[in-house]
């Protein structure tokens, strides 16, 4: 799950190929994430997990590594 | 007592927290007109001093022309200084509806409703015009304000990387079964100076039958053969649904903007955008003003010719001095360093040598892309941009930074 996370996100975010991303790296606080691309997470999630993580679990404190997410994401 | 001690250390460790991240910001105080040489004071207190400007939005020299002066003047006589109250009580002057239909004719659309400011602008229409039922599609790097704007609303959101049609085209096919979807990006960005690809926006937008928005501050007046904005440069003139602008950049810089498009869109807009029912009328003093400017521009393109020139000038001056230069075609030319430190230094080296530009770090830009951006107006005379280039080599030198890659950049020690 985590390496598909990771996957996901370096297609998904970012923008620059030479920056690297690991479980811990912080991504929604280190500004690679933005609060408006979540609901792209979330749908990802779902599609590929089939596990709806309702909105308000998905913050900046509780979601910003994939070793964070991977956490919520089983607790569904 | 209203303000309790404990209430005023908060705010206090809240701004020390500020101050010891190195994101305070301290103003700048001018004692000039708005121009190409300005005197400033920084910090305050000291003593002032004539700068050649680089940060302004003053694109086309109007803010300071002797004509804008002159209309505002007679615009005060004309219909005097406020109209202390809301459109639709008894603040619409004839010159108000004046502007709205010259806005329209300038910008090729259906109809325009005026704003005390673009960032009000944005923070009507989404949330006036989009319910439920509808996607809103954003550039990832759109201006703060659009951003506020579509917090307000209750549509669901997503978003695309920079201009990455391919990307944009996934999140079209991903949400295509959402009843309203509009597609949202700035014309010019504001920290990179790159022009959207509005044609491909379009192309899709059409394909997927998405609404299209486009924030043109930083473009309307200039961009495009007649100055029509972002929108004209990419032949889409007709085609974009709402245009989201500014009178405070180009347009003689006071204040005010408008949204223009479709005339049902206005329309709702006028019934319902709470910026525009709630807040105070455009001053006549800036209506008539930019009806003047608007006049101008459509009766000569002298003034975006001459910026053109003189920003395609000092881009190809600073590439070849070997700096990295992002790639565009607009008068906003951010000159890239990547390292925030080195960024910050180099401005202040700047400044001791009279040249005013301000460096851009995360979080205003993404991390490892600070940048100082620079701004050429058509008020700059080849004298001081020439004046302007040789202080970039100068202080580029000293640090040993022209034809240095970006890793390299990165891993200087400042
Ligand atoms: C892209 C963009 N949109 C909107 C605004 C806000 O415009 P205004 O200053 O009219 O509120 C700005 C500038 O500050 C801008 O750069």
């Amino acid at each position: 799950m985590e390496e598909k996370l990771l996957d996901f996100i370096r297609d998904e975010f970012l923008e620059d190929p030479e920056l690297e991303i690991d479980a811990d790296t912080r991504l929604i606080s280190a500004g690679i994430i933005d609060s408006f691309s979540l609901v792209s997470l979330q749908s990802y999630i779902e599609r590929e997990f089939g596990k709806r993580i309702p909105a308000p679990r998905i913050t900046a404190e509780s979601f910003d590594t994939v070793r964070q997410m991977v956490q919520i994401i089983q607790q569904f | 007592m209203a303000f309790p001690e404990v209430l005023r250390r908060k705010y206090q460790d809240i701004l020390q927290q500020i101050r010891q991240s190195g994101l305070h910001k301290q103003e700048r105080i001018i004692h000039d007109k708005q121009g190409a040489r300005i005197a400033v004071e920084y910090p305050f207190g000291s003593a002032g001093k004539e700068l050649i400007n680089m940060c302004s939005n003053n694109y086309l020299g109007l803010s300071s022309h002797p004509q804008v002066i002159k209309a505002a003047h007679q615009a005060l006589d004309h219909r005097g200084y406020g109209l202390s109250s809301v459109r639709f009580i008894c603040g619409t002057q004839d010159i108000h509806k004046e502007l709205e239909s010259h806005l329209s004719d300038f910008l090729g659309t259906e109809d325009s409703i005026l704003f005390s400011s673009c960032f009000d602008a944005n923070a009507a229409v989404f949330e006036t015009l989009l319910d439920e039922s509808a996607i809103m599609i954003s550039d990832r790097l759109v201006h703060a304000s659009i951003i506020d704007g579509m917090r307000l609303s209750r549509a669901a959101h997503d978003t695309y990387k920079h201009s990455d049609m391919q990307h944009l085209r996934q999140k079209l096919e991903l949400h295509k079964d959402k009843e309203t979807k509009i597609i949202i990006t700035d014309g010019v960005f504001s920290m990179d100076g790159d022009i959207a690809p509005l044609a491909e926006i379009v192309e899709l937008a059409e394909e997927y039958q998405a609404l299209v928005f486009v924030d043109d501050s930083h473009a309307t007046g200039f961009i495009g053969a007649k100055g029509r904005g972002s929108h004209e440069h990419c032949q889409v003139m007709g085609k974009i649904d709402l245009i989201s602008t500014t009178f405070g950049k180009a347009l003689g810089g006071a204040s005010g903007g408008c949204i223009s498009g479709r005339k049902e869109l206005i329309d709702l807009l006028r019934q319902r955008a709470r910026p525009y029912l709630f807040s105070n009328t455009l001053a006549p003093i800036i209506t008539m003003t930019t009806l003047k400017v608007l006049d101008i521009l459509a009766g000569s393109t002298q003034a975006r010719d001459s910026l053109e020139r003189k920003a395609a000038w000092w881009r190809q001056a600073l590439i070849q001095a070997g700096f990295i230069v992002v790639a565009g075609e607009s008068p906003i030319v951010p000159v890239m360093l990547y390292n925030a430190k080195l960024t910050q230094l180099f401005a202040d080296e700047l400044y001791k040598k009279k040249v005013f530009a301000v460096g851009f770090f995360f979080p205003v830009v993404p991390q490892a892309q600070a940048r100082i951006r620079t701004q050429v107006s058509a008020a700059h005379s080849e004298e001081d941009l020439l004046f302007a280039r040789d202080a970039f080599i100068e202080v580029a030198q000293k640090h040993d930074i022209l034809g240095k890659t970006k890793a390299e950049l990165l891993n200087m020690q400042v």
